[in-house]
């Protein structure tokens, strides 16, 4: 093939480069175009569904959930937004609702956890000032789990720490936690006690024992955890949250 | 005699070791106060003594293998002393008055009584008051009452007569 060269070649394959361009931003705006077209008949269909089973997904726990679970598989959040045609299933303000006596709860019980609350003590405390009504019980964890997600919005003084399988704290007070930290409190979980020492996380972690001791004196610091000297070992840390007596106290009776 | 309603922190071990953190110390102290004027409430002690205070099941829990250090209850006394629900018999601060009442809490209620009852502008025992069935005060440590008294005294309420024989001492309400 004979070389080109000079002027008008270049010009030529510059001419032909922007015809690619053009062909390719062609196709993609069709695939696009496509796309939200799909998009547009699922929104469709799936606002149907929501307001035909909107009863049910306000009433029946398990449902909620299904329908929770299917909207964020394909990346839809039904809290994302109150507008829309979602605020008219008022799943929205289910959810902040429950946020506002999530709130509450964790207020209430600051006093003897320092802002520490176990999921399960969060929901039974819930559900007992919550009206006896049917409806008003059926709180699941995961219902829990979504409006406390939502309170993250008011910055790091709220926040969810996964501490075992299924099983998680909720933080009311500013001060975010380390990984060290929340490995605390998950081997604290994991043992099924309320305490923890520093020998027992040099042994379960690996850690150094300043490491140990760096994290402990945090926990202490914070108000999360109770020092005692008492124990014939080494000194034990207490963590009311975790302490079975503390999370079944009433106020009055304390 | 009813039973001493011991809260959730009697079997939380901690609660026997003086919190280096403040805000959790004064939780902890909080806490003491109302267990301590519930115990002494129930079991109608009217003066702890420091020393022999290891004894006391209030701050011995042998189940937990726990007791609160004679710091502690320094520490825990002298909050009491500051809420007016405590006061050293002396300078050594050994022995010390616990009221479930404070001093002016137990005048009024004191005084209540004699009005409610007939007692104004007559002379009754120390023995009798302290023995009157069914009150919040029966059974109170004389001393006490005596203090109680000697505030309704300054008060021009009433007038103590002292004998040696410290049951034998009377009172006039007015």
């Amino acid at each position: 093939m004979k070389r080109r060269v000079g002027v008008g070649a270049i010009h030529k394959q510059k001419l032909e480069q922007e015809k690619y361009k053009d062909k390719g931003s062609s196709i993609q705006e069709n695939q696009l175009e496509q796309l939200s077209q799909h998009l547009n008949t699922f929104r469709d269909k799936l606002e149907s569904f929501a307001s035909e089973y909107k009863n049910d997904i306000k009433k029946n726990a398990q449902f909620r959930r299904h329908f929770q679970e299917m909207c964020a598989s394909i990346g839809v959040d039904p809290l994302a937004s109150r507008k829309g045609f979602w605020s008219m299933l008022g799943m929205g303000d289910f959810y902040y609702e429950l946020s506002v006596q999530i709130v509450e709860v964790c207020l209430a019980t600051n006093y003897k956890n320092g802002g520490l609350i176990s999921l399960d003590e969060l929901r039974t405390r819930l559900i007992r000032s919550r009206g006896k009504s049917q409806q008003h019980q059926e709180i699941t964890n995961e219902d829990l789990l979504a409006a406390a997600k939502k309170l993250k919005v008011f910055g790091n003084g709220f926040s969810i720490i996964p501490i075992r399988r299924g099983q998680f704290l909720v933080q009311s007070v500013p001060g975010e936690l380390s990984l060290d930290h929340s490995q605390v409190l998950q081997q604290v979980a994991d043992k099924n006690q309320a305490y923890i020492s520093v020998s027992i996380l040099e042994n379960e972690l690996n850690w150094t024992s300043e490491r140990a001791q760096r994290a402990l004196d945090f926990m202490v610091q914070e108000g999360y955890a109770w020092f005692d000297s008492q124990s014939p070992v080494e000194h034990l840390y207490w963590f009311p949250s975790l302490f079975t007596e503390c999370m079944n106290a009433d106020k009055d009776s304390s | 005699m009813s039973e001493v309603q011991w809260p959730w922190q009697y079997n939380f071990p901690p609660f026997f070791t003086l919190q280096p953190n403040e805000e959790t110390r004064k939780k902890q102290l909080e806490a003491w106060r109302d267990l301590i004027l519930e115990y002494v409430k129930k079991t109608k002690t009217g003066i702890v003594d420091v020393q022999e205070a290891d004894t006391m099941p209030l701050f011995c829990n042998a189940a937990i293998s726990r007791k609160l250090s004679p710091e502690g209850i320094q520490a825990v006394l002298e909050m009491l002393h500051q809420k007016g629900n405590a006061e050293p018999v002396d300078k050594t601060k050994v022995r010390w008055y616990i009221y479930w009442h404070t001093l002016s809490e137990w005048a009024d209620i004191m005084y209540q009584h004699a009005q409610e009852n007939g007692l104004v502008n007559s002379v009754c025992t120390l023995y009798e008051l302290i023995n009157t069935p069914d009150k919040e005060f029966t059974g109170l440590n004389e001393e006490i009452m005596i203090k109680i008294l000697e505030r309704l005294q300054k008060d021009e309420k009433a007038e103590l007569i002292l004998s040696d024989d410290r049951s034998g001492s009377g009172v006039k309400f007015f």
